[in-house]
């Protein structure tokens, strides 16, 4: 039978009844209206057992209706843990419970509750802490067993689409029951632009469910004013559906709606985020049948269905008797109300209810749920209340099918807490509550201990006006907090009573009971913080909503600590769970592609990153990848070869000292060196490490091109600023990298292609020398020409501005058609500059490499006084060299190729490692460089190289170049 | 004004292969090719124009100076530059100088795309014969280190804030306001230039000034930002006509 529990209108006021939905709950077609949660359709359609239980499988169903508690995790196919009483009711939805082997309804696992005695609080430490070996008998059973939920990875598993964004305001009001309300009309009112966030699908909190008078009218009449004030004020932003899971520094908010991140910036804040109805210890709390008054508000009011048929109503304070009011406006029969307190109650609400025949048993309480079918409970056990925690013989039982648990309150104060709020105990409400507040955030309502709803109402506006002041704008008064808060005689002190016969449970997740925790302090774990890591109370997904007040309370009566002085145990963001969806967001990974990209891809190139530049590896398909190298590699050698060298870094320093600047930056001397000339560069930092290499270029008096290493040059920029920042010679430092695109065309008849396109320049050896460098036009494009050497041969690189790059690279091929050019990449560069012995910095030199290690002191000029490093350097000349970088061959041809990093053995000992090494195509014979000791560095001495497997082969430092070492070709 | 293929020019945009995807209609402005259209129609583009749309000017002229003596010779050469950084002051050629720093200024051209005044300063610009020499900054090679985009429409705020940290909102954000920021987790400089038509209509209107080699990158990312709000790519005409 379907939606048996239906109320009618008006009844509800979440659900549209003109719009069905259907879907599968474990097999079973549950049909519900749009507005619906799973659970209150569930529970309209009279399934009230929703999931089991984490450790003994028992049955659950509603607690809260608010998303505070465990008890309503289901599986979703694509999403496991879905909180059934917040996550909408749609069409086709497959639903399966949790935590069951078997049938859902005769779960085989419930047979650990009979040996709940053999699982005794702090299981893991006894278990483990010392017999270490018994975690193999365990651990099959422990994997089996525990677990939240299941991705299934080989299922039809859809990628959602999360993104991020970032939102702004004045005020951020979070909660928009009364006090939110209030609060955010009074920040408008004032000009502030305010956001407000309640995570329900409509704003108004308890003023939506909860019954403040006897004839319950004053709520919705409230509500609908407050809500038309909030959503026709145009400087309230209103989030509903949105959850705010932390507060960090400076007022960031993560906010969480739907498949959005919002980052929110406020300048001020008001939490106005209300209480959590907490639940009192009894035997069978948990089972389905028993759950929160407020719960059972929440489905009458808000989805327009009966929480049972029959109700016993276990009563601390007044709010029971509204609920038992709307039960009965809702047609529950209210077999009875046990009232704990000693007096009862002498509201107008116990009035109404008393008026209305319902039997009213001051100075009772609820000692048992019992139950018939194994799924629900059918009965409650009033007692009489002897004392704390204790009930006096003569127990009455009383069928019912819903016991209403309404003893007490906690104030929702995560969000205070991540803020750094300190939270005190008020022994006159018997409640936890700010005392202390940061700079900049206001508590409002119930989570600041204002209960009553004019004192709601009071407190939220003034926290608005506090915001809005904060936020910069006048006020004006701002009225005091209000004196009656209606907090006392909210909260019972002591909703506490145990049973010989146990299952009185302090924790509903983790499935701990009275004694666990009274064990737990036993064993010596006599502190809230310790206590919670030993007995995990507190740790389940609702992160001790329900049971942290109640472990206070335990912790300080059995070990006489005052409770004035103990706090709950520390609260940490996020206050809900977060997906990793929502924390990866649309992934932003940045990517740089020079002016030739598309052509290298159209060319067949395979991409390498080069930091987040992408550079052509080689071209050609992967499996032909060694072949095109070497391709690559005779082109360039024996005819012609272009390569794109775009990602190299380059810097225009100007300016009347430019020369002196390098002269100080760089191991060389630059204060000679001619216009129109190119000459290398080195760049050491304060310990002498080689950090950076290139060439600086003179165009004029003033004026070098420096060129840096692809990864380095953004380091190298920033060196340049913060130095200059502290010489403040006369040069201007410009990181031009992106601006030029250049390539090298490189080969024996590179200078027969280049001459077709370049006719303003002349290009001869004489007139255009190794190491020279022009302004020259480039196929009409305005290009800064250099001849270089890198790959050892004769070779101009041409830098042109970025834009013209790809009609730059398109003119070369074309020009170069009748020579054979052909594209090169990044690997057979490597192989052409290692055959000449040209290092990388970063790749030949690491994070200690020195200038004498890496045999560079050809590079230091002698007469300089100062440069960047150059005092370590000077100190470390008279060091003796642990290490020394040499070209190597190996000693026997038929060895294989040693790899990166492949270790340089003396005997046992390592001394050093490879850092490149390749066969080359142009020799025939594997060459390398490597780090060998300091004391073997001479040509001809032999050394041992660790190579894969473990196998050693021998290496001969050899003189490099290795290729045309008389530099003849490169000069040409 | 004559469509063409932008590879039958030398300057090229580094994401003309995704706006001819798009159905760019591409003019020569400044030797390069600008998309002036998207074949949806004028009042389409238009009224994207108005709602949320991206356009990419890349090609359009754009230069920066920077080093000591910049404003001074700017100044000098007839400029008007006010005294505050991050705030772009327009000429009177329509042109946006927009101070980075008290010594750095990105001048970009106005829409028309005539590069007057950005020719005339880079032949006013010169290396001095001979010491000492003027203080006057240095030319910096904005036209092809920065891609420049402009994000239009009353969604355009909505849209960055997807992607960028700044809010960015017309009344927290004032025409003429300069933001040096991270957008889609690199360096980009936003500045607000609306377009006003004559009839008063005032349009929201940002440039986006970033990386030239991450162009693609970037503009992927606002497409996909945009596209919750139906924002489409349009050409320089749409956005001429918001001045009409």
């Amino acid at each position: 039978m379907s939606d048996i529990n239906r109320l009618p209108a008006p009844f509800g006021r979440l659900i549209d009844r003109s719009s069905r939905v259907t879907f599968d709950f474990e097999g079973r077609r549950i049909e519900g209206f749009k507005g619906d949660t799973i659970a209150s359709a569930l529970c309209a359609n009279d399934q009230w057992m929703i999931s089991r239980s984490f450790k003994y499988h028992r049955p659950r169903g509603v607690l809260t209706m608010a998303g505070q508690d465990a008890n309503t995790l289901v599986q979703l196919p694509q999403e496991p843990n879905c909180l059934a009483d917040k996550y909408p009711a749609e069409d086709g939805l497959k639903v399966k419970a949790q935590n069951y082997f078997g049938s859902f309804d005769s779960d085989m696992a419930r047979v650990v509750e009979l040996a709940h005695r053999f699982l005794p609080v702090g299981f893991y430490y006894k278990t483990f802490h010392e017999k270490k070996k018994s975690w193999k008998f365990w651990e099959p059973i422990v994997r089996a067993m525990t677990g939240l939920g299941a991705i299934d990875p080989k299922a039809d598993f859809h990628h959602s689409y999360y993104d991020k964004k970032y939102l702004f305001a004045d005020v951020a009001v979070i909660g928009g029951g009364p006090a939110g309300l209030a609060a955010a009309r009074a920040a408008a009112e004032s000009g502030a632009e305010v956001v407000l966030i309640d995570e329900n699908a409509a704003l108004g909190g308890s003023l939506g469910y909860a019954r403040f008078d006897a004839d319950g009218k004053r709520a919705p009449t409230l509500l609908n004013d407050l809500v038309a004030a909030a959503e026709g004020n145009a400087r309230i932003s209103v989030m509903t559906g949105a959850i705010c899971s932390g507060f960090f520094t400076d007022n960031w908010l993560p906010v969480i709606k739907g498949n959005r991140f919002y980052k929110l910036r406020a300048k001020s804040v008001v939490v106005a985020t209300g209480s959590i109805e907490q639940p009192a210890v009894f035997r069978n709390n948990d089972l389905p049948g028993v759950m929160m008054a407020s719960a059972a508000q929440r489905l009458i009011h808000l989805y327009g269905v009966r929480p049972g048929r029959r109700a016993v109503i276990l009563a601390a304070n007044d709010d029971a008797y509204g609920a038992a009011l709307d039960l009965l406006d809702a047609g529950v029969e209210v077999a009875a109300i046990a009232d704990l307190r000693a007096a009862g109650s002498l509201s107008p609400l116990a009035a109404r209810v008393k008026s209305r025949g319902v039997a009213v048993r001051v100075g009772h309480g609820v000692s048992e749920a019992t139950y018939a079918s194994k799924t629900h409970i059918s009965g409650a056990v009033l007692a009489p209340v002897a004392g704390e925690g204790r009930f006096a013989a003569g127990g009455m039982s009383v069928a019912c099918d819903l016991i209403l648990m309404s003893v007490g309150f906690s104030p929702a104060g995560q969000l205070l807490h991540h803020a750094g709020a300190k939270f005190g105990y008020c022994p006159q409400s018997h409640m936890f509550h700010p005392t202390e507040l940061p700079a900049g955030t206001h508590a409002a309502g119930s989570v600041n201990n204002a209960y009553d709803l004019d004192a709601v109402l009071t407190d939220g506006r003034r926290a608005g006006l506090l915001a809005a002041r904060d936020a910069g704008l006048g006020v004006g008064e701002v009225p005091p907090a209000p004196a009656e808060k209606g907090n006392v005689g909210r909260t019972h002190p002591w909703p506490i009573f145990p049973h010989p016969r146990g299952f009185d449970f302090v924790d509903f997740d983790e499935d701990l009971k009275y004694h666990d925790l009274i064990n737990g302090i036993a064993d010596g774990y006599d502190n809230v913080e310790l206590l919670k890591r030993y007995s995990t109370v507190g740790m389940g997904p609702s992160q001790g909503r329900h049971s942290a007040v109640t472990s206070v309370r335990i912790v300080s009566r059995e070990t006489g600590a005052d409770i004035g002085r103990m706090n709950v145990t520390t609260q940490r963001p996020p206050y809900t769970p977060e997906k990793f969806g929502h924390l990866a967001g649309r992934v932003f990974d940045p990517e740089r592609r020079t002016a030739m990209h598309h052509r290298h891809l159209e060319l067949g190139a395979q991409m390498m990153p080069a930091g987040i530049w992408w550079r052509p590896g080689y071209y050609g398909a992967r499996q032909e990848r060694d072949a095109a190298i070497v391709r690559e590699v005779k082109a360039v050698r024996e005819n012609v070869g272009l390569i794109d060298v775009s990602t190299l870094g380059g810097l225009d320093v100007r300016g009347p000292d430019a020369a002196e600047f390098l002269n100080r930056m760089y191991t060389f001397s630059y204060t000679k060196q001619p216009v129109g000339r190119s000459r290398y560069v080195l760049m050491t930092d304060n310990a002498g490490v080689v950090t950076d290499d290139g060439v600086a270029c003179r165009f004029n008096d003033e004026h070098f091109y420096v060129t840096a290493t692809t990864s380095g040059v953004d380091s190298v920029y920033r060196q340049m600023l913060f130095w200059n920042a502290q010489w403040r010679l006369d040069v201007d430092v410009a990181n031009v990298t992106a601006a030029y695109a250049g390539v090298n065309i490189a080969g024996p008849k590179s200078r027969q292609v280049l001459q077709k396109l370049c006719t303003d320049t002349d290009l001869s050896p004489a007139g255009f020398p190794y190491m020279g460098v022009r302004m020259a036009t480039v196929a009409g494009i305005p290009a800064r020409l250099m001849r270089v050497g890198f790959v050892g041969e004769l070779g101009y690189e041409i830098h042109v501005p970025a834009s013209y790059g790809e009609a730059l690279w398109d003119a070369l091929m074309e020009a170069g058609k009748a020579e054979g050019i052909r594209p090169f990449g990044v690997e057979a560069q490597r192989v052409l500059r290692l055959e000449k012995g040209h290092i990388i910095v970063s790749q030949d030199t690491d994070g200690l490499t020195n200038v004498w290690e890496a045999d560079m002191p050809w590079a230091l000029a002698k007469t300089k006084p100062f440069f960047v490093g150059g005092r370590s350097t000077e100190i470390m000349a008279k060091a003796k060299l642990a290490r020394k970088l040499v070209g190597f061959t190996l000693k026997s041809a038929g060895d294989p190729c040693p790899e990166e990093c492949h270790l340089v053995l003396k005997g046992e000992e390592i001394v050093g490692r490879v850092t490149s090494a390749v066969r080359s195509p142009s020799l025939g014979k594997v060459v390398g460089l490597a780090y060998v000791a300091g004391g073997d560095a001479e040509p001809g001495r032999e050394f041992d190289i660790k190579i894969g497997g473990g196998k050693r082969i021998t290496g001969v430092v050899t003189k490099y170049p290795f290729y045309d070492p008389d530099n003849k070709r490169q000069e040409m | 004004m004559s469509t063409i293929a932008p590879v039958s020019l030398k300057r090229r945009s580094f994401i003309y292969r995704l706006l001819a995807a798009e159905g760019a209609q591409f003019g020569e402005i400044n030797g390069g090719a600008v998309p002036l259209h998207f074949g949806a129609g004028r009042e389409v583009e238009l009224a994207a124009a108005r709602r949320l749309a991206l356009a990419d000017l890349s090609v359009l002229p754009h230069v920066g100076f920077k080093g000591k003596g910049t404003v001074e010779w700017l100044t000098a050469q007839g400029l008007t530059i006010g005294p505050d950084s991050n705030k772009a002051y327009r000429q009177a050629g329509g042109e946006l100088a927009a101070r980075l720093a008290p010594t750095e200024i990105f001048l970009i051209d106005s829409l028309a795309g005539t590069g007057a005044l950005i020719g005339r300063l880079g032949s006013a610009w010169k290396w001095a014969e001979s010491a000492p020499r003027p203080a006057q900054g240095y030319p910096t090679p904005r036209q092809d280190s920065h891609a420049w985009f402009m994000v239009a429409g009353e969604f355009a705020p909505e849209m960055f804030a997807k992607i960028c940290g700044v809010d960015l909102r017309r009344d927290r954000f004032a025409e003429g306001a300069i933001a040096q920021t991270s957008m889609a987790k690199m360096s980009a400089i936003v500045i607000r230039a609306d377009r006003q038509g004559r009839d008063g209509r005032v349009n929201a209107a940002y440039h986006v000034l970033a990386d030239i080699a991450s162009a693609e990158y970037l503009w992927s990312c606002l497409m996909d930002a945009a596209a919750e709000f139906d924002g489409r790519p349009v050409g320089l005409l749409a956005l001429q006509d918001l001045e009409q």
